[in-house]
């Protein structure tokens, strides 16, 4: 066990000695291999992290939405639906929500307009989220105007700015009273947005929902699984388009690496020779090159991965997020959470380091079958 | 297809293996018609120079298949939330035809390439390579069953659409689908502890008597592939249980999560090692009278069966210690 | 004892360039005396030398090896002989690793390290303690009079301390055989002759020593004990015949 031990140390000393003794070429393949570790890892972080505040925020979601339908399109439903939805067995609360966009001319921005559930809120006042005070420039105390169905202005009072780290679900939201919210989108009394229904044991929720559109017809129940799952698949449909692209600049790094293996200078091919000459079998000089190719690999993998955390939560990867969090005017601001798992380390592997054990095979192999009686005649 | 970028790289990784599995059964080929110890010719030395290549491929294979094997059910078990019903891996492989026998042929390509492996080992001990074509001829087996994995992968993952909302129809489509809910068969449990232990107690006891005398190499051999197969229906059928301390509940991949410890992990590797080693013991029996391999062979066998008594005794003694110390106590 | 019978080493066989560089040579190489390899540049002086150190293989023909260690090689060891003709290269090197000791015509040293790791690079797979290998390289620098450039770079040394070092680098695993290809081919007189004195106290500790050398200094020397003369790939003279 101890000559297993030995001899690998040794080669792997000898390895890092002949990294160090060509820092030029090592340098440049370690700098690109960081840089595709950093895109790929800062990617499936970023993913990753989002997956997880979308399901965050949605438990706090109500586990069924139901919206009406006219002609295929989401109209208003009217409140008596509640009631009835209510009585059915399994169902703890159905609750009618207010809610709409409203369209700022001033700022070319969506806001969402909600009624306050739960505590009724002052009329003519409003509660808005940190990205319309920041856009339209509002300050508690505030005075902002809206304009109403018939363009007529309203004059609403900010009474609260919600804190920074509800950005992620409230950045463009006002939340008002019901009756100014009525008021300003002509919403008949008896009519609601939606309904929010939460059922007693999840399990019954698909049931229930069938139930519901068995009802209703002219509803459709939406689960807050599915809302979860749509979530996931778009971030996961992101993240691997970005991949997709990306892989443009992994098949370029692996191409890179290739050629440095292959292209062996002839200071190198010439060590190796006298290495095979002294004493040093194919699979030692193997050995070596494996060491050598696993120094760069795990540096390499290390310092990405770090600097892919860093970019991702100190800088809110900021070099990807538009491609990733979609296009708006309003974005959210918000620090993500790390959600590094050992999962995602073992995708980013596969994604990096794997292909680059691929393409160095041969051109190692082939530079460890040297004849050493080549080295005699050198 | 569901781009996630796991899928990506299961792909890319199996892409890749096969390539190289393609690449070295090529020159296995020609090495099995033109391979000629005794010449000195330049043809013979080309081609041992490229059984290192070879070998150095198939051992990149092995790790990448056994990392692959374990990255490839927690993606299975991560993207199970896509689906409809599925709760866990078990659903997510349920989704379409190709999941299970991909599975299997994953586990099926990993052992083969540890049976290589263990060969080659043997070989590059001889003086004179008495194992050559032995191997090669393996390898060429192993090649289409590497394409096989290939091809049931991309047909896996390409079947794969997530169950989301749709503009028109929201919930109701997911309503109509059928459960996917993990419904595995299982047998009877009582039987199958008593089938299990014996299956078990056989294997270690052969294993030792093989360690320590030598003989009764194939039917030790046979028994740790049995106890291997008879291992796996037990996770199955009894041994999941105690773990999620649940009587219906007979997935056999939620073990790999975190909430169980992860001792899914433990449980695998050590069978998956348990039976490579008994597989390989019986393999290299046909062999271990060549004149190069008289003192090699035996050695390394008694070796890799007491290996295999160690590791099916770990895996035995986790597996009974969760059973004494679960809450749930299953009617024998 | 080295025997080769009937050796023949021919390259690109088959190929408009094909040339054969050792012809039908049978030689015996005694233990223990000093074997000079006479001829010139392109006899295949150099190629036997290889043939005989376990570094290539013969085309056709049989090389055994008489009366040495044989520990490194399982299932090999029977009556003390070794035939080395179509061992894999692992058995090959195993044994040349332990057997020989060669110092080449143009030294290859590593550039870039330290004196002190070249001399201990051979034993670096033999997973040898690094500790033991590592006194015995200083004790075989200290020798020879290089141990204060132990942790030199080998370009500010001498040409005749480089000579010395590459010696040092040979003796390193203790082999029992020396092969020197053109050793005085960069070293003045003076030089030479300290060579061959080094020689002569390798013949005193018992070791096996084989020259390929053009140079009179060398084969007219009083230490030589066998001459043998090659041309065009053949002995032309001298050699026992095994």
């Amino acid at each position: 066990m101890n000559i297993f031990i030995e001899r690998h140390r040794n080669i792997i000393d000898f390895a890092l000695s002949s990294l160090l003794r060509r820092k030029g070429k090592n340098l440049s393949l370690l700098v690109l291999y960081t840089l595709i570790v950093f895109m790929i890892g800062s990617v499936m972080f970023f993913i990753q992290a989002m997956k997880r505040e979308a399901a965050l925020i949605l438990q706090e979601a109500p586990d069924m939405v139901v919206q009406r339908l006219v002609a295929g399109r989401h109209d208003l439903i009217p409140v008596s639906y509640g009631g009835k939805i209510g009585a059915i067995r399994g169902v703890s609360g159905a609750r009618p929500r207010l809610w709409g966009y409203y369209y700022d001319p001033v700022v070319g921005a969506n806001y969402t307009l909600m009624a306050s559930d739960g505590e009724p809120h002052a009329p003519g006042s409003v509660t808005i989220g940190s990205g319309v005070a920041a856009i339209r420039r509002l300050a508690e105390g505030d005075f902002v105007t809206l304009r109403d169905y018939n363009g007529a202005p309203v004059l609403l009072q900010v009474e609260r700015i919600m804190p920074y780290a509800s950005d992620l679900v409230a950045a463009d939201l006002i939340v008002m009273a019901e009756s100014d919210l009525r008021a300003l989108f002509n919403f008949p009394i008896g009519s609601a947005t939606d309904l929010a229904i939460t059922v007693r044991n999840p399990r019954e929720i698909p049931t229930i929902a069938a139930k519901i559109a068995r009802q209703f017809p002219d509803t459709r129940p939406i689960l807050k699984s599915e809302i979860l799952r749509t979530y996931d698949s778009i971030f996961d449909w992101r993240g691997g388009m970005v991949v997709v692209i990306l892989s443009a600049a992994i098949l370029s790094f692996i191409i890179f690496a290739w050629d440095k293996a292959t292209g062996l200078s002839a200071e190198e091919r010439k060590e190796i020779g006298i290495l095979k000459s002294i004493g040093w079998e194919t699979g030692d000089v193997l050995l070596l090159k494996f060491w050598e190719g696993t120094v760069i690999s795990l540096s390499a993998f290390l310092v990405g991965v770090i600097l892919a955390y860093g970019h991702l939560f100190f800088f809110s990867a900021s070099l990807f997020e538009h491609a990733l969090k979609g296009w708006a005017i309003l974005y959210p601001r918000f620090r993500l959470t790390p959600a590094v798992d050992s999962y995602q380390l073992a995708v980013l592997f596969f994604l990096t380091v794997v292909p680059y054990a691929v393409a160095t095979v041969i051109p190692s192999w082939r530079a460890a079958t040297a004849d050493p009686d080549a080295a005699m005649r050198s | 297809m569901i781009l996630h970028p796991a899928i990506l790289a299961l792909l890319v990784v199996s892409l890749l293996t096969s390539f190289m599995v393609l690449y070295a059964g090529w020159y296995g080929v020609r090495i099995l018609l033109r391979w000629d110890i005794r010449s000195g010719s330049e043809l013979q030395l080309s081609l041992e120079r490229r059984t290192y290549l070879i070998s150095t491929i198939l051992s990149y294979v092995l790790a990448f298949q056994l990392l692959s094997l374990f990255l490839f059910i927690y993606t299975a078990d991560h993207l199970h939330s896509l689906f409809a019903g599925a709760m866990c891996a078990a659903g997510t492989l349920n989704v379409n035809g190709f999941g299970y026998p991909l599975l299997i042929t994953k586990v099926v390509n990993f052992l083969l390439a540890s049976l290589w492996l263990i060969v080659n080992h043997a070989d590059t001990r001889g003086y004179d390579y008495p194992l050559i074509k032995v191997k090669y001829a393996l390898l060429t087996a192993m090649a289409p069953l590497v394409l096989l994995e290939v091809v049931l992968q991309f047909g896996y993952f390409t079947g794969l659409h997530a169950d989301v909302i749709t503009s028109c129809c929201g919930s109701l489509f997911s309503l109509e689908r059928p459960g996917i809910a993990a419904d595995l068969t299982s047998f009877p449990s009582g039987l199958m502890k008593v089938v299990f232990y014996t299956g078990m107690a056989l294997t270690a006891a052969t294993g030792l008597s093989f360690w320590r005398t030598g003989r009764g190499g194939y039917l030790f051999s046979v028994l740790s592939c049995l106890a291997f197969a008879i291992s796996a229906a037990s996770l199955i059928s009894f041994i999941c249980l105690y773990f999620y301390e649940l009587p219906t509940h007979h997935c056999p991949f939620c073990i790999l999560q975190k909430e169980y410890g992860y001792v899914g992990y433990a449980l695998y590797t050590t069978l998956l090692g348990g039976g490579v080693t008994g597989l390989a013991t019986g393999a290299l029996m046909p062999f271990r009278n060549r004149a190069s391999m008289v003192k090699i062979i035996p050695s390394l066998q008694r070796r890799l069966a007491l290996a295999t008594v160690l590791l099916y005794a770990l895996f035995t003694a986790v597996v009974s210690y969760q059973m004494l110390t679960s809450s749930l106590k299953l009617g024998v | 004892m080295i025997e080769l019978i009937q050796v023949s080493k021919s390259f690109n066989a088959g190929r408009a360039n094909q040339f054969t560089a050792v012809s039908e040579v049978s030689l015996a190489i005694a233990p223990g005396q000093v074997t000079v390899l006479k001829g010139p540049s392109g006899s295949g002086k150099t190629t036997l030398l290889t043939l005989i150190g376990c570094m290539a293989r013969p085309t056709s023909g049989r090389i055994v090896l008489k009366g040495f260690r044989t520990a490194s090689l399982p299932g090999l060891e029977e009556a003390g002989e070794v035939e080395i003709t179509s061992l894999p290269e692992r058995f090959l090197t195993g044994i040349r690793r332990t057997t020989f000791g060669f110092i080449f015509q143009q030294i290859n040293l590593v550039r870039g390290i330290t004196v002190l790791e070249n001399v201990m690079l051979p034993a670096y797979p033999t997973g040898e303690e690094h500790k033991t290998v590592r006194k015995r390289a200083l004790e075989l620098l200290e020798l020879f009079n290089v141990d204060r450039h132990a942790s030199a770079r080998v370009d500010r040394l001498s040409g005749g301390e480089i000579q010395r070092v590459a010696i040092a680098r040979a003796l390193i695993n203790n082999p029992s055989v020396i092969i020197a290809d053109e050793p005085t081919a960069h070293l003045d007189t003076v030089l030479s002759r300290d060579f061959m004195e080094i020689v002569g106290s390798f013949k005193v500790e018992g070791k096996t020593i084989l020259i390929a050398s053009h140079d009179p200094l060398v084969y007219d020397s009083a230490l030589a004990d066998a001459v043998v003369e090659m041309r065009d790939g053949r002995i032309t003279r001298g050699g026992i015949v095994p």
